[in-house]
Order: structure tokens, then C-alpha cells, then sequence
């Protein structure tokens, strides 16, 4: 493995009056894609934003490292500058923002970022094209009125503008017709060539993962992670289903 | 009355249907000057000018009318597609749009003055003024004695069926400036008005727009931002009325309110008799950045017809906790999620400005409202510095 990115050790967290992540461990190299998969109400999407620092969850037990530096209480803003992003499954709708400004200030509050405003420009325009986007959308206020796939789109804009060090991409494809889901593929691969990050990638589909090359896959039941294995277990599970895993679950313990 | 002096505008802006008078909701009152104008040759806007309701009433327009050294009149003939915004410069503007003609009429006051109809009466209006709301006058208070000068604008704008017109209200003043602005609108059959005004700055803006949509098929959106900061007092009345049949409109207002200001909304679409299969929705959205804040939403359907449908809403509150999630998740810490909301009405005002001029007003107002930095940013991020140097 590649040295270690982001370490998540035996993490338990949940809401207030639910526990959701059991004793969770992962750990993701520099450089390296991962898959983290599970049936529905496994705890993936609650991983991803624990993760970010989603201050909904507490965490109870465990510890997050990131970049070798330990974010288990860091701010959700923090870790984002520190380098870990997490695309939406259903992006938010900020009225009253339009995209242009929100883009220019979340650049500019990294400093290995900060650009003159015509080279920022032109930076989203290189992008928009990529990622098959008009270019009015800049003056629309951020991601309202946007259909599921533009929304998929600024989210991969973003991924591509800010070039953080690890993308969690939850369910990143859900809803998107074929067009749009080959479109933010591309944002994908681009974002693993261009910047050579870290991939975590939350998925039900395996379509989205064919341009890319899958170094170890996750598998989450009911909270706990109970399977890990090569980029081969997703055709072992698009083959068999959940079913040995969601035995093992039952069990307690991880395979 | 003296030669020059100040009169009171007592209780002007309202809304065709009140609320309870100790909401103070209702009205402004406002402290002006009065320079007479005995013995001046003064060139008046056709009569048919007169008959137009504007939208901070008649008491405003009168007084605008005693102001004004000129009327200004411009008249964009029937299908006549005019390319140059018709910049309003003077305290008393009637536009005619002749039938199936285009036009854009802008109004844009900034600086420690106001650009637009300002008086120059040293008497500092507000200085002879009564103090804020607990003044004897219950209703509203007047302009608060920090304010030095006063400027104000009256434009009355006809367009006739089939015409589109596009209006600008661009007002970005210093704390020392009270601008009072009213505007009335009438459209004929299958007219499209549209208006956005951006409240960005000036220690009191009295602002009211009236759009009588009085033929069939006419249509009126409506797009309203505002900031109101430190001291600043904001009273807005918007009323449409909706006279022809299958009319539309659709009032959108939102702005961020923070420090100690105070602002009143009055939002009426009146949907009156004879305006069967017409559809009104006002919505406003309010942000509020500080406990300090007085915010006053009056939002008003009247209905004395069938087959209409009139919507109102409102939001008011801090940024919602699924923005502040989203945004911090993007590196933005409250404070900062919450700047943005600012910076965003100043990049959405300058998207907007149809001139250098409006720009560099706007600028100005940016570079002391989220400083130099940030306000160049904003320019040449929207390339906009290129066409303002062309300009000047």
C-alpha cells in the first residue's frame, strides 16, 4: 500500500440516540481508489460523512487520521481545506448564491489555489467544457433549478477545481441517465489522472467504475465493515449479491 | 414656507390595504428639503403621465414635482428595438414605449450625494428631523439626523401593448445619503415588464413601484435584492395591480439584513375585478446576519375576482443548516458562508449593470461594504474591467 492517506481505526459514531458505525476501520493510500459498497442502511453514506465531519454525527469511540494529522474533532470546513471532499448523493440548493461567487470564494480560501480572477475564469471554462456544461450556468444561483445531472456536474466541477488530496464520492452516479453518468466518469478519471487523488467511492453501480482501476473494495454491513478485499470482489459481489456478507454481519465481525 | 427649508413626508409608502398601525409597518415618514422653485419656467411630463400611480404615492410625487427643476421625457417609438439603456439623470422621468418597442430605462444613485435627483439643499435633510421610532408620529420613524443629503428619483413609465421593457434600480449610496425613489408602471395588452432593483447601500432607501397591468395577457416579474447593514433603514412597497384579464406576475424579493437595520416589505398584488384567469406570487426570502435586526414583511393578496390565483410566502431566518453543511463542507466556516450571501448580491448587481457608470457605482459601494480586494475581484472575475475602461 501506499502510505496511508487517510486512516479511519475502529470508529464508532452515530446521532445522539442512535448508533450507526460500529467499530469501523479503514484506510486509504496516496494515490490509490477504493470501493465502498453494502445493501441500503449499511452505514456507507454516515462513514462518508464522519469522515468529513459532519458535526450531525458524534463520534463515540475510534479515531480519524488524515494526512498523518488526527481530524476525529476537526471542523467540517477544516478537513475540506486540509483536502478531503465529499460529493453530495443530492447536492444542496444555495438560493440567493450564484455558482460564480461561491466558486471564486471556495478557491480562494486555499492558498495553493489562489489565481487572478481571469485565470480562474478561464480555469472553470477549461472545466465546463470537460464536463459537457454550458456556459450560463455561472450566473445561476448554485445548483437551484439544476436537474439531477447538472447538479452531478457541479459537483464534479468542484471536485476538479479544488483538486483535493481524497474524493469521497457518495452514490455520485444515483439518478443519472447514461449520458450524464458517462459525463461525470470522465470527471472522475479526470480527477484521478489530473490530480492524482485519492478516490473513496460509494456506489450501488458498477458502470461508474469501469474507466477506473480499483485497488480495494469495502464491504459494510449494518454498520460494520465486514468484508475487504481486491478491485475482484465487486464482480464477486455484482455476481452473488450481499447475502454471504450480510451473514457475516449477523455474526458481528468483519470476514 | 421659507425659500429653503425642509417639509415632512408624513407617513408616504403605502400599501392599498393597511395592517394595524402599532405594527409600524405601514409607512415611512420623512424628513425632506424644499427648495422653492417660484418663478421657474418648468417643463411638465404630458398629461397622461399624471394618471399613473406610483408607487410611494401621491404625497412623494407632488413633492418630487415641486423639486424638480425639469421633467424629462423620452419616447421610444412603435416598434422601435432601442439598443441604448435610457439612463435617468433627472428627479422627474416619463418614459412612453410605443406599441411593440423595446427599451430599458435605468436608475442608479451612489456615492456620498446620489447621483440622481439630488438635492442640494444644505439644510440636511433628517437634521430638523424627529428621532427613530419613538417619535411622536407612531407609524414610522423619520430619517435619523446622520443623514446629510437626500436624493430622490420619480419616473413614470407607459408601455403600450406589446411593448417589453427592462428596468434597473441600481441604489448604492453612502450612509449619509437618504434616497427616495418612486416609480409607477402601466402596461397595456401582452406587455412584458420586467424591473430588478438592488438596495445595496444609503443610510435610508424609500423605495415604492407600482405596475398596473391593465391590458390582457400583460406580464410583470419582479426581482428585488437588498442589504441593509450597520444602520441602514430600508422601506420597500411594491403594488401590481392586476386590472386586464390573464395577467401575470411574479414578485421574487430577498436580501441579507445584519448590524442594527431595520427594514419594512410591502408586497401587495392586487388581482381586481375584470382580471379573471390572472395568476400573482410575491415571495421574499430574508437572511438575517445579527441579533439586532428589525425586519417587517407585510405581504398582501387582494382578490375581488374568479378564477385567479394570488401566492404569497415568506422566509425569514439565518442560513438554513443543509447550507451551512454544504458550504463547510467546501472550506467555508459560518461567518464566511454567511459573507458570501453579501458577496453574491454584489456579483449578481454588477452581472446586472448595463453601463460602465452603474458598474463603477457599484464598485465603490462593494470596495466599503467587503473591501478593495474582494471588490476588484469581483470585476475582473466577471470581465468587466475591460469594457469599463473602453467606456471611459
Amino acid at each position: 500500500m501506499h502510505s496511508q492517506l487517510l486512516r479511519v481505526s475502529d470508529v464508532s459514531a452515530g446521532t445522539e440516540d442512535k448508533p450507526i458505525l460500529h467499530d469501523v476501520s479503514l484506510a486509504v493510500g496516496a494515490g490509490e481508489t477504493h470501493v465502498l459498497m453494502g445493501p441500503n442502511g449499511a452505514g456507507k453514506s454516515t462513514l462518508g460523512r464522519v469522515v468529513m465531519g459532519d458535526p450531525t454525527y458524534q463520534v463515540t469511540s475510534g479515531s480519524i487520521f488524515f494526512d498523518d494529522a488526527d481530524v476525529t474533532n476537526e471542523a467540517a470546513d477544516k478537513r475540506s481545506l486540509a483536502g478531503i471532499f465529499l460529493s453530495y448523493q443530492a447536492p444542496v440548493e444555495v438560493p440567493g448564491v450564484p455558482l460564480y461567487s461561491y466558486l471564486r470564494t471556495i478557491t480562494q480560501k486555499r492558498p495553493e489555489l489562489k489565481m487572478t480572477a481571469r485565470k480562474f475564469r478561464a480555469r472553470v471554462g477549461e472545466i465546463a467544457d470537460q464536463l459537457d456544461m454550458g456556459s450560463s450556468f455561472l450566473t445561476r444561483e448554485l445548483n437551484v433549478g439544476f436537474s439531477g445531472g447538472e447538479k452531478k456536474k457541479i459537483e464534479m466541477l468542484q471536485l476538479l477545481l479544488l483538486r483535493p488530496k481524497l474524493a469521497i464520492l457518495d452514490e455520485t452516479d444515483s439518478g443519472l441517465d447514461v449520458d450524464a453518468l458517462s459525463v461525470v466518469s470522465k470527471g472522475i478519471e479526470a480527477y484521478r489522472q489530473d490530480c492524482d487523488g485519492s478516490l473513496l467511492i460509494i456506489t450501488h453501480n458498477t458502470r461508474i467504475l469501469e474507466r477506473l482501476t480499483v485497488d480495494r473494495t469495502h464491504v459494510m454491513v449494518q454498520g460494520r465493515m465486514v468484508a475487504e478485499g481486491p478491485g475482484s470482489l465487486i464482480d464477486d459481489i455484482d455476481a452473488h449479491g450481499f447475502e454471504q456478507f450480510e451473514r457475516a454481519g449477523e455474526d458481528g465481525g468483519a470476514a | 414656507m421659507a425659500e429653503n427649508s425642509t417639509v415632512t413626508l408624513s407617513r408616504v409608502n403605502t400599501p392599498p390595504a393597511q395592517t394595524w398601525n402599532y405594527l409600524r409597518a405601514n409607512d415611512i415618514t420623512l424628513e425632506v428639503p424644499f427648495v422653492s422653485r417660484k418663478g421657474d419656467v418648468y417643463f411638465a411630463l404630458p398629461r397622461l403621465f399624471e394618471s399613473i400611480e406610483c408607487g410611494m404615492g401621491q404625497q412623494v410625487t407632488e413633492w418630487i414635482e415641486s423639486q424638480a427643476t425639469d421633467a424629462s421625457y423620452v419616447e421610444v417609438r412603435a416598434g422601435e428595438k432601442r439598443e441604448e439603456p435610457i439612463v435617468v439623470t433627472g428627479m422627474d422621468t416619463g418614459v412612453m414605449v410605443r406599441a411593440g418597442a423595446e427599451a430599458t430605462v435605468v436608475v442608479c444613485v451612489g456615492g456620498a450625494k446620489g447621483s440622481v435627483g439630488s438635492l442640494s439643499a444644505s439644510s440636511a435633510a433628517g437634521e430638523t428631523g424627529q428621532g427613530p421610532s419613538e417619535s411622536a408620529n407612531e407609524a414610522n420613524a423619520s430619517a435619523t439626523s446622520k443623514q446629510l443629503s437626500t436624493s430622490a428619483a420619480l419616473v413614470r413609465i407607459i408601455a403600450e401593448h406589446d411593448a417589453r421593457v427592462h428596468v434597473l434600480e441600481f441604489v448604492a449610496a453612502d450612509d449619509e445619503v437618504q434616497h427616495i425613489e418612486s416609480v409607477g408602471i402601466t402596461a397595456d395588452a401582452r406587455a412584458h415588464v420586467d424591473a430588478r432593483q438592488y438596495f445595496l447601500g444609503a443610510g435610508t432607501t424609500a423605495a415604492g413601484l407600482t405596475c398596473s397591468l391593465n391590458g390582457s395577457s400583460a406580464r410583470f416579474d419582479l426581482t428585488c435584492r437588498y442589504l441593509g447593514r450597520e444602520d441602514e433603514r430600508l422601506d420597500i412597497n411594491h403594488v401590481v395591480r392586476m386590472r386586464g384579464r390573464n395577467g401575470r406576475t411574479n414578485v421574487t424579493e430577498s436580501g441579507v439584513l445584519d448590524g442594527h437595520a431595520r427594514k419594512a416589505l410591502r408586497a401587495t398584488i392586487d388581482l381586481v375585478h375584470g382580471s379573471s384567469g390572472s395568476e400573482g406570487t410575491e415571495l421574499e426570502n430574508v437572511l438575517i446576519l445579527s441579533d439586532d435586526v428589525t425586519n417587517k414583511t407585510m405581504p398582501v393578496i387582494l382578490c375581488d375576482e374568479d378564477d385567479v390565483a394570488g401566492n404569497h410566502g415568506a422566509t425569514i431566518g439565518s442560513v438554513g443548516p443543509e447550507q451551512i453543511r454544504y458550504l463547510a463542507d467546501r472550506g467555508l466556516a459560518e461567518h464566511e458562508a454567511e459573507a458570501l450571501y453579501v458577496r453574491a448580491l454584489f456579483d449578481e448587481s454588477l452581472i446586472a449593470a448595463p453601463t460602465a457608470d452603474v458598474r463603477a457605482v457599484l464598485l465603490e459601494r462593494a470596495k466599503a461594504v467587503l473591501g478593495e480586494d474582494i471588490a476588484n475581484d469581483l470585476v475582473e472575475g466577471l470581465e468587466l474591467d475591460a469594457v469599463a475602461h473602453e467606456e471611459d
